[in-house]
């Protein structure tokens, strides 16, 4: 007897994955004007496939680095994935915890103190409240704002807030870690602070889904890349060669430019 | 089921979530704890000299017929308007953060239930002064709270995502809640309807959960088993139709939000 074809190691899969914004050619926001155009079969919208067949199959403990120009689709994937957006077509599964960062300071209500922002925001991510109590000084240490968690956040410096964030989202060992283009704004001591935790979550057995236009930061975490482009996978494979693909791409375009 | 389930995994941030409701709404002023009491108590000023003056009729003890009808009036239209902006006014979080969208309208409609209970102390005043007879029929009344909240929570859960894929769904609620409200007898009797609105008021489901809630404080009684049969009939009726209208439009939510 042959054990069932599943691969417990597969944390993320997804097959023909396609999302799809609306865009209502008209404007149409209120409940009356859409029943006028429902009823008059006028009810138009201009589709945007924002994600547009993408397939993969990401293992447990992988690190991803996520590439592509503005708009091609690299955050849908990621709130995909988060679970905040449904496909509209296609199949996706992810098995475990997600712990996403897909925006500076969501989750974080400005007039509170970032040690009463640690409870809120740990909260929304799903934690228990004792959880969060037992975790808060590790949370605090991490992010080395000791001497300003208990002042309302509405003070802090985005730098600040990425920290704190990024801390609260890693104090528990998630199944997926999430960051869209979060940590830019940290200085490099605590750029390479969370470098070093994302290459030790990963090592434990994390899966890192990482959206970055840094190259340098997405080479030192990720040993994968993904290239989005359009809503399509237009590369995949070791970090190096799929970067090396996307900046010739980005040469070319310039050149191209460059000489009409 | 999956909502109730998603409640209850998330209780801890919905506990959070009603004491910060309750905070912003008590923090901003020295009397806005007062407030909440202070409020109904002066609503039910204005009706007396209107009614007992103006339009005159008897009820009597018209104080506390006025008042409980006034509560529970100001609990279901301010928990419907709060719940039915909760995930417009959560917008933001609900496009970011993998957060069961129920959360948002259950803690609105539990701090809604918290704040009855604060304004129910100058009822009981009010109770006390008028000399009305205090009966065991009074314990009866976190029943009818009960019911009164899940009635609450199915409308708020199908208006909240209907606020937010149609943003006029809140003026007409507005309106269609201001309609309502002379449709119920909160402050008048129903002795004075003319025959041929009778029915407008009879049929309206928030009368018959209103009565369960004012029977054991006004009458000093337990409602019947046929009035309670109706009202919990319609509360769960609004709990499932809410659910279901909720679950249909969760996965469009953050498309729009």
């Amino acid at each position: 007897m042959t054990a069932p074809l599943q691969q417990p190691d597969l944390v993320v899969e997804a097959s023909g994955l396609r999302l799809c914004y609306r865009l209502a050619q008209q404007r149409i926001p209120s409940f009356k004007e859409y029943a006028i155009h429902w009823l008059k079969g006028s009810l138009k919208y201009q589709k945007l496939w924002a994600v547009d067949g993408v397939d993969l199959r990401i293992g447990r403990g992988s690190s991803v680095g996520i590439v592509g120009r503005n708009g091609a689709g690299k955050s849908t994937l990621l709130k995909l994935i988060s679970g905040v957006l449904k496909p509209t077509e296609g199949s996706l599964e992810v098995r475990g915890s997600v712990a996403p960062i897909l925006e500076l300071g969501t989750g974080f209500d400005h007039e509170l103190t970032g040690y009463e922002n640690i409870f809120l925001n740990a909260l929304l991510l799903g934690h228990p409240h004792r959880e969060v109590e037992a975790r808060a000084d590790e949370i605090i240490a991490f992010s080395g704002l000791e001497n300003f968690i208990h002042s309302p956040i509405r003070n802090y410096s985005s730098g600040m807030i990425a920290r704190l964030g990024f801390s609260i989202a890693t104090a528990w060992k998630p199944a997926v870690l999430i960051l869209d283009e979060v940590l830019s704004v940290g200085d490099q001591v605590f750029k390479r602070r969370c470098e070093e935790r994302m290459r030790d979550l990963v090592t434990d057995g994390v899966t890192l889904l990482m959206v970055s236009h840094e190259a340098a930061a997405v080479r030192s975490v990720c040993e994968e890349c993904l290239w989005i482009d359009q809503g399509k996978i237009r590369a995949c494979g070791p970090v190096d060669d799929v970067l090396e693909q996307y900046s010739e791409l980005a040469t070319a375009g310039q050149a191209l430019r460059r000489g009409s | 089921m999956r909502l109730f389930s998603d409640i209850l995994r998330y209780r801890d941030l919905v506990r959070y979530l009603v004491l910060r409701e309750l905070k912003v709404r008590y923090r901003r002023s020295v009397i806005g704890f007062l407030w909440t009491m202070l409020q109904p108590l002066l609503m039910l000023l204005v009706f007396h000299v209107v009614f007992s003056a103006i339009f005159r009729f008897d009820v009597k003890n018209y104080p506390v017929y006025a008042l409980a009808g006034i509560l529970f009036w100001n609990f279901f239209s301010q928990s419907i308007t709060t719940s039915m902006n909760s995930l417009r006014g959560n917008a933001s979080l609900l496009t970011k953060i993998p957060v069961p969208h129920v959360v948002f309208p259950v803690a609105t409609t539990v701090s809604g239930v918290v704040n009855l209970l604060f304004a129910l102390i100058p009822l009981f005043a009010i109770l006390v002064v008028t000399g009305h007879p205090l009966r065991p029929s009074l314990f009866f009344l976190p029943v009818s709270i009960l019911i009164a909240a899940a009635f609450t929570l199915g409308a708020g859960l199908a208006l909240s995502p209907l606020a937010v894929l149609f943003h006029d769904v809140v003026e007409l609620v507005a309106v269609l809640l201001t309609l309502l409200m002379y449709m119920t007898p909160t402050f008048y009797p129903m002795a004075i309807l003319p025959d041929r609105f009778l029915w407008a008021v009879r049929f309206n489901p928030i009368r018959s959960i209103l009565e369960i809630f004012r029977d054991p404080i006004y009458l000093a009684k337990v409602p019947p088993v046929s009035h309670l049969t109706v009202a919990i009939g319609i509360a769960i009726l609004a709990l499932v139709a809410g659910s279901l209208i909720f679950r249909a439009t969760s996965d469009r939510i953050a498309l729009y939000a």
